[in-house]
Order: C-alpha cells, then sequence, then structure tokens
C-alpha cells in the first residue's frame, strides 16, 4: 500500500486573486469538510439542546467537542465501551477535540506548569491535584475518536508580557508536541495538530511555526490568541502564523467566531474557526444577522413579525417572529433550541458565501459589502481597515 | 368543528370523532384523545419541528393561558391565530386557563375573577378580559373561565364560591362568544366546579345546561390543583364525581379532564366515558428523569413501570430506553447517553426523554382506542393495575439507588 490513506486530505479549490483568502476541502474520516470552516462547540458531547440529525440537517460537517469534559463525565472507560464519542451521541459527521488543557486552565486553579504537564487543583472538596501530561491528553483524545485531535499545550495568556516565560512556552509546546506523537496510537484515523504558540511575539510566533512545520502532521492551528489582547495586536499574530505555515495543510484559528473576525480571519488565510459564542448568545436570547445580532429580550420586538432573518431559510426562521420568540425567550428552554437553530444555520451559512465568493472570485467585493452592513456610517475600527489593506481588500468609502 | 360519538352511552367507554377541524369536512381526529400540553406553545423541552419527528399525525395542542398570557399583546396586532403565532399552524389550539402540570396556589379569590400565577406574579381575569384574550387568541377550542381552585378538603364556603363565580363566568363568557365573529367557528368547553359534593356539582349543572345549546364539551373540572400531585389520586375518591357529571350532561357532547392522571386512572375514566385527556404526566415524569416504560401491548416484554435514568446503572448501559420503541429517542440514543447528558445536566438530556414519553403517552392512547373498538379495556386495565401496583410498591421502598450527583468538579 502507497501511504494514500491519511486520515486528512486537504485540496485548495479556490484561492482568491486579491487577499489570501482559499476554498478547500478537507477529507476525513467521517466525510468531507469545505473550507473555510466555522466548528460550532459541543463541549459534552451535545450541542445546546439540539438533536444531531438537525444538526445533519442543516449541514454541519463538523463540531468540537472538550477533552476535558468528556474525560471527567462520562470518562475514558465509557465512551470506549460505548466505541468513541461519534457512536455515544450518534454523530456520523466530523469531530474535532481540544487538548483539555486550555480547559482546564479556565475552569481550575492552576497549580504548576512542568515540563511533565499542566498541575491543577481540583476544585472538589478534597482539593485533589489533577496533572493532564501531554501522553494523558492524547489517551483521553484516542478514546473520544474524534477525526482531529490537539497537541497539549503550554498556554500563556496573551497579556503576560514575559518574554521568557513565552520563550519557554513555544519550546515546551514543541517537545510536547513529540511526545503527543509518539502517545498517539490511532494515526490512521485521527489527525494531531500542533499549536504555533509565541504570543504576540513575532519573532517568537516564527520560531515556533518553524519548529512546527518540521513535524509530519496533517494540519495546525494558531493558538495562544483570542485571550484578551488588543485586536491590532490579534490581527497582525494572525496574519504572521498563517503566513508561516505551509499553504497545502489547513489552517485552524482557535476560539474565534464572531462574524467580522471571521471574515477578516478568513481573508488572512485562514481555514478552520470555533468559537462557543454563537451558541451561547442563543442561551440569552440573542439572535445573529449580517449587521451584528438582535436582543430579542428587548420590548422592541414585541410586535414584530418578522423573522429573526428574513435571509434565512432555518427552521426557526421559516415558522417563527421575532414577536413569538420575544414571548418566550429566557421564559422556556425551547426558545434557546429555536434560537441555537438559527445561529448555528448563520454561521454555517457565513461561511458558506464567503466560500462562495471565494469560488467566483469576488471576495473583495463580499468583504466590503459585510462591512458596510455592519458599519453603515463607514467609521470602519482601525484594526479592520489595517488588516485588510494589508490583503489588498479596500472598504466603501 | 363538530364532535360525533358512536353510542350516546353514559358511562361507559366510547369511540368519538372530532371533524371539521379547522373547518376541512376530511380532517378529524378519534377520541378518546390525548392534547398535547404545552408551555408557551411548545410540548415542554420539544420544538414543534422535533415533535414532528415524533409524530406526523394532527395533534391538538392545549394552551394553557397561564404560560402564554403575555403573548395578548402581540397577538393584538398579529394577523392569524395562535396556532400561526407559536409557529404550527396546523395543529388544533385548545385554549385552557391554568397549566395542568404545575401546582395551581390556591386562594387569592376576588370576587368575580380568577387569579392565574404567572412568571410575573398573579394576574387577575374577569370574563370580559378573559374573553378578550380568547377573540384576540382566535383558538380552534377553548375552556370557559372557571373557578376550579377545590381539591377533596375544600370547606363548603369556598364550593359554594367555586360555582356561584363558574356559574358567573359561564353566563358573561357565553354572552360575549355570541356576539364574537371571531369565534363564531370555535368550539367552546364548558367548566363544571363543585370539588367533591354532590350537591355542588348538582348546582352547578343545573344552571349551565341551560346554555346546552352553545356549548360543544364539559370539562369536569375542579377535582384538584394540578401538579404532581395527581398522579396519586385515588380513583375511588374521584369516581362519584365524574359518574355523576357524565350521567348528567348529554351524552353527545364531549366529555373532558385535565391533570396528569397516571395510565390506569386514564383506563378508568374512558371506561366511564371520558374522552379528551392531556399529556401533562409525560413533563411531570420527564422532570424527574423518568422514562416511561410499562409495556403496552400483551406481547412486549415485562418491563419496569417506568426507569430513572439518573440511576448510576445506566452509565454504561448502551440500550435504547425500551428495546423495541420506535422513538426518534430510542431508535438512535442510548440510556448510557441520556445518563452522562443528565449528569452534565445538558439541555438534550431531558429532550430524548421527552421524546420518548410523548411517543410512549400517544401509543397508549391509540391503544386504549383499539381496545375501546374491540372490547378488551378491561384486559389493559387488569394489565396495568399490576405494573402500577408494582410501581406504587417499589417507590416506597427505603433505599435508593444510587443517582449521579450534580456536582462535576
Ligand atoms: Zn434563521
Ligand atoms: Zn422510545
Amino acid at each position: 500500500m502507497t501511504a494514500s490513506i491519511k486520515p486528512l486530505n486537504f485540496t485548495i479549490c479556490a484561492e482568491c486573486k486579491t487577499s489570501k483568502a482559499r476554498v478547500g476541502k478537507m477529507e476525513l474520516p467521517h466525510g468531507v469538510v469545505d473550507t473555510p470552516v466555522f466548528m460550532p462547540v459541543g463541549t459534552q458531547g451535545t450541542l445546546k439542546g439540539i438533536l444531531p440529525e438537525q444538526l445533519e440537517k442543516l449541514d454541519l460537517q463538523i463540531m468540537l467537542a472538550n477533552t476535558y469534559h468528556l474525560g471527567s463525565k462520562p470518562g475514558v472507560d465509557v465512551l470506549k465501551k460505548a466505541g468513541g464519542l461519534h457512536k455515544f451521541m450518534n454523530w456520523n459527521k466530523n469531530l474535532l477535540t481540544d487538548s483539555g488543557g486550555f480547559q482546564m486552565v479556565s475552569l481550575l486553579k492552576l497549580a504548576e506548569i512542568t515540563e511533565a504537564g499542566v498541575k491543577f487543583e481540583s476544585l472538589n472538596e478534597q482539593k485533589s491535584e489533577v496533572m493532564l501530561t501531554p501522553e494523558h491528553s492524547i489517551e483521553i483524545q484516542n478514546a473520544i475518536g474524534a477525526d482531529i485531535i490537539m497537541q497539549l499545550d503550554d498556554v500563556v495568556k496573551t497579556t503576560n508580557p514575559d518574554k521568557e516565560r513565552i520563550e519557554v512556552s513555544v519550546h515546551r509546546t514543541t517537545r510536547w508536541l513529540d511526545r503527543c506523537l509518539k502517545a498517539h496510537n490511532r494515526q490512521h484515523d485521527q489527525s494531531l495538530f500542533p499549536i504555533v504558540q509565541g504570543t504576540l511575539y513575532e519573532d517568537l510566533r516564527e520560531v515556533s511555526a518553524k519548529d512546527l512545520i518540521q513535524r509530519e502532521v496533517n494540519g495546525y492551528a494558531i493558538g495562544g490568541l483570542s485571550g484578551g489582547e488588543s485586536k491590532d495586536d490579534f490581527w497582525k499574530m494572525v496574519f504572521l502564523s498563517a503566513k508561516l505555515l505551509p499553504k497545502n495543510k489547513p489552517r485552524y484559528l482557535m476560539g474565534v467566531g464572531f462574524a467580522i473576525d471571521l471574515v477578516v480571519c478568513c481573508a488572512l488565510g485562514v481555514d478552520m474557526f470555533d468559537c462557543v459564542f454563537p451558541t451561547r448568545t442563543a442561551r440569552f436570547g440573542c439572535g445573529l444577522i449580517r449587521s451584528g445580532q438582535l436582543n430579542l429580550r428587548s420590548s422592541k420586538y414585541k410586535k414584530d413579525f418578522k423573522p429573526i432573518d428574513e435571509d434565512c431559510d432555518c427552521s426557526t426562521c421559516q415558522n417563527y417572529t421575532r414577536a413569538y420568540l420575544h414571548c418566550i425567550v429566557t421564559n422556556i428552554p425551547v426558545a434557546c433550541h429555536l434560537l441555537t437553530i438559527h445561529n448555528v444555520s448563520f454561521q454555517l451559512r457565513l461561511m458558506k458565501d464567503i466560500r462562495n465568493s471565494v469560488s467566483e472570485n469576488t471576495f473583495p467585493e463580499f468583504v466590503a459589502d459585510f462591512m458596510l452592513k455592519n458599519y453603515p456610517k463607514k467609521d470602519y475600527p482601525n484594526w479592520i481597515k489595517e488588516s485588510l489593506a494589508k490583503v489588498n481588500i479596500s472598504l466603501h468609502q | 368543528m363538530k364532535f360525533l360519538v358512536e353510542k350516546l352511552s353514559k358511562c361507559a367507554p366510547r369511540l368519538g370523532i372530532l371533524k371539521e377541524l379547522h373547518g376541512q369536512p376530511n380532517t378529524t381526529l378519534q377520541t378518546p384523545l390525548v392534547m398535547l400540553h404545552t408551555q408557551g406553545g411548545q410540548v415542554p423541552h420539544i420544538t414543534h419541528e422535533v415533535m414532528k419527528l415524533v409524530s406526523k399525525n394532527l395533534h391538538i395542542l392545549q394552551i394553557p393561558l397561564v404560560s402564554v398570557y403575555n403573548f395578548k399583546e402581540a397577538m393584538d396586532y398579529f394577523d392569524g391565530a395562535i396556532s400561526e403565532f407559536i409557529g404550527d399552524g396546523e395543529s388544533i389550539c385548545c385554549l385552557t386557563l391554568q397549566d395542568p402540570s404545575n401546582l395551581t396556589q390556591q386562594g387569592f379569590h376576588s370576587k368575580g375573577k380568577v387569579p392565574i400565577w404567572t412568571k410575573n406574579g398573579k394576574v387577575y381575569y374577569d370574563s370580559r378580559t378573559y374573553m378578550d384574550t380568547v377573540q384576540s387568541f382566535k383558538p380552534d377550542m377553548y375552556h370557559l373561565l372557571s373557578d376550579g381552585d377545590t381539591n377533596l378538603s375544600s370547606p363548603q364556603k369556598r364550593l359554594t364560591k367555586a360555582v356561584d363565580n363558574t356559574i358567573s363566568f359561564h353566563k358573561e363568557c357565553l354572552e360575549i362568544h355570541r356576539n364574537s365573529k371571531n369565534l363564531k367557528n370555535c368550539l367552546v368547553i364548558a367548566p363544571v366546579a363543585g370539588g367533591y359534593s354532590i350537591p355542588h356539582r348538582k348546582n352547578c349543572l343545573d344552571n349551565i345546561l341551560l346554555d346546552d345549546q352553545e356549548v360543544g364539551g364539559y370539562l369536569i373540572d375542579g377535582l384538584h390543583n394540578n401538579g404532581p400531585e395527581v398522579e396519586f389520586i385515588p380513583f375511588v375518591e374521584i369516581q362519584p364525581i365524574v359518574e355523576f357529571i357524565i350521567k348528567n350532561v348529554p351524552p353527545s357532547k364531549l366529555r373532558a379532564i385535565q391533570g396528569c392522571w397516571n395510565p390506569l386512572i386514564i383506563i378508568k375514566l374512558v371506561k366511564l366515558g371520558v374522552d379528551v385527556f392531556d399529556t401533562s404526566y409525560c413533563r411531570v415524569l420527564t422532570e424527574r428523569s423518568a422514562a416511561m416504560t410499562f409495556p403496552i401491548d400483551i406481547t412486549e416484554d415485562i418491563t419496569p413501570y417506568e426507569i430513572n435514568l439518573r440511576q448510576l446503572r445506566y452509565i454504561d448501559d448502551f440500550q435504547p430506553i425500551l428495546n423495541g420503541c420506535q422513538c426518534p429517542a430510542c431508535l438512535k440514543y442510548s440510556r448510557g447517553y441520556i445518563h452522562h447528558l443528565l449528569s452534565v445536566q445538558e439541555l438534550l438530556g431531558p429532550i430524548l426523554i421527552m421524546i420518548h414519553n410523548i411517543h410512549h403517552f400517544l401509543r397508549f392512547f391509540e391503544k386504549i382506542r383499539d381496545c375501546v373498538a374491540k372490547d378488551t379495556l378491561d384486559e389493559l386495565e387488569s394489565r396495568m393495575e399490576i405494573h402500577f401496583q408494582r410501581y406504587q410498591q417499589e417507590i416506597l421502598l427505603p433505599q435508593k439507588e444510587p443517582v449521579v450527583n450534580d456536582n462535576i468538579y
């Protein structure tokens, strides 16, 4: 046999002639994923009250699940017995899991990061210590069985200016990648992605990317961003990281999902995104539209008999008015299901429109129109003007 | 909407049809039937879109005013009926007053007014404000306003008040109904009040039966204050009252009862000739993470009455809730998965249980109609008697099985 059977085959189908945007096809064990792609987050093996069959109907091709949560409940043993998460949750499309490290940092009290791994103090009464090593992260991810899995990385907050510490994290992340690759025993059906670190230091990002691209992997993640840094820093790091990564492999920007960020980062050459925002905001009664979002709790929707978005063909927009959603939002859980359906469908349609415009070579116009919708007074923020100018896209003036 | 019964019997099980629904002569529903209990216009936990995966048949949605009272402002401007506003234009909507799945707070009476307890506190309705709402909602059928705040322990004074109020509401609401264009084709259900006192029930009936021509059916109201307690009301307590009412209302009219009655009581009520029930029992079970598993057909395996999916024994049980069940939850999801969802408090847990419970309950009602047709309801009753007794003994056992604890970290 030749090396033709890979758990990830990435083909670039179209490239924007102006910007760095591209359209690709990622063939994974559970079907094709069209990129650029947005992946909604189904933390505990479920997406906010939506049945997997409803998600398939929305044409969702990949979703994210969280390793730390699933590792604690239902746990590796149950997942193994169930035959992996796809079977456990009845989801026959693709899955991606994170390493668990980031979730632990945000949910537990960080005790210590050592060369061995990340040590946490559990919030339970015993205050027991929990250690996540690269090997352990991969063991859980192998049991979950997602189509794309992530290395454990040494995460440093982007707001931390300690360059020495960040340099350590860059090198440690590479060493941990090698340990992850060694521990990974499902190379045939799970692709392990390294994560580029270096926070806001260009030279360190460069070191990180250059080290990582020497390993044999099927795609790369850009980590350590969207952690409170300024937008000016953010886009520059995305642009730089994307530039440093090989063209023929997918690039995944972790934790980004606002519509404006998605449009800009697609222009900078990113292929994959994930974020809890669209599903989380649904819980608080917000419906996403191209020019921002509607807070359906607001009394201005009392007599508004339009759907959330007239251009949306999701079942929520087909069957329900803003006035009705206003009446039930925050009152009954079903309201959250209805908004989640719309918000996921909104994200998927936005990505589809981006892909179509790149394929039809109208992406720069798409971006300009999109930004005008969001800033009808043309008071575009600087970072948007600058980042888009960097990839030769000019806005409506 | 019209109601036709097969036999004009009293106190006997009977089959009937509701026809000319939405003014379409060919759309019919068979009785005894179960209305889908809703909150905010949706079956609890289940959107209309998911409900259509559970059953493609036409259903009557029971819309308790207490959960939709805040729709009035929008409905005044909305060009359509409540069924369209809630996003299920094809459904038949029955507007009722209280939510049968929640305990209704007692007291706080005021002359000529009834309190309902909404998310935003107490709201009073009198005949005029109630009928205003009915007219703007334009349901396919509705209950007249009533004072059903009585139960086994209500004192005489309360019973008298409840009956007096109900009679006045009845007269006042019908007066408004008569003059309303919006409600011309709307089926009126008249509640019969009076708690557990035959004289009070008689007084109520004597007065409201004068308007029988304008009424499509009667609601046996005032037996309880709703909520999960109804599950355990003994049949012997309600039997004399239900019998009395059924003997005294014209047999051509629909007979409805509300509340989360258990399946055994439902069979007994069908035997007395009750035609309409609701699915609030499904919600009560779902809220305690219980799935109905009692066998419906004699050919089915003997299974427990219900299973509680929070119990730790289901953690790695990859069977469906009920083997052989064809509901969307049982076809694709396991007890273990649902147990996981419950243990991490994910929304999909109650959704899957509710899908199964509704499906099972609808199937139970199909079986009831089948048994009435074949005259085998007694058999179904004696089998259900065994299951329910076993279940009642089980819940009285002192040692409970361990369940997942809610604290994850
Ligand atoms: Zn929509
Ligand atoms: Zn089932």
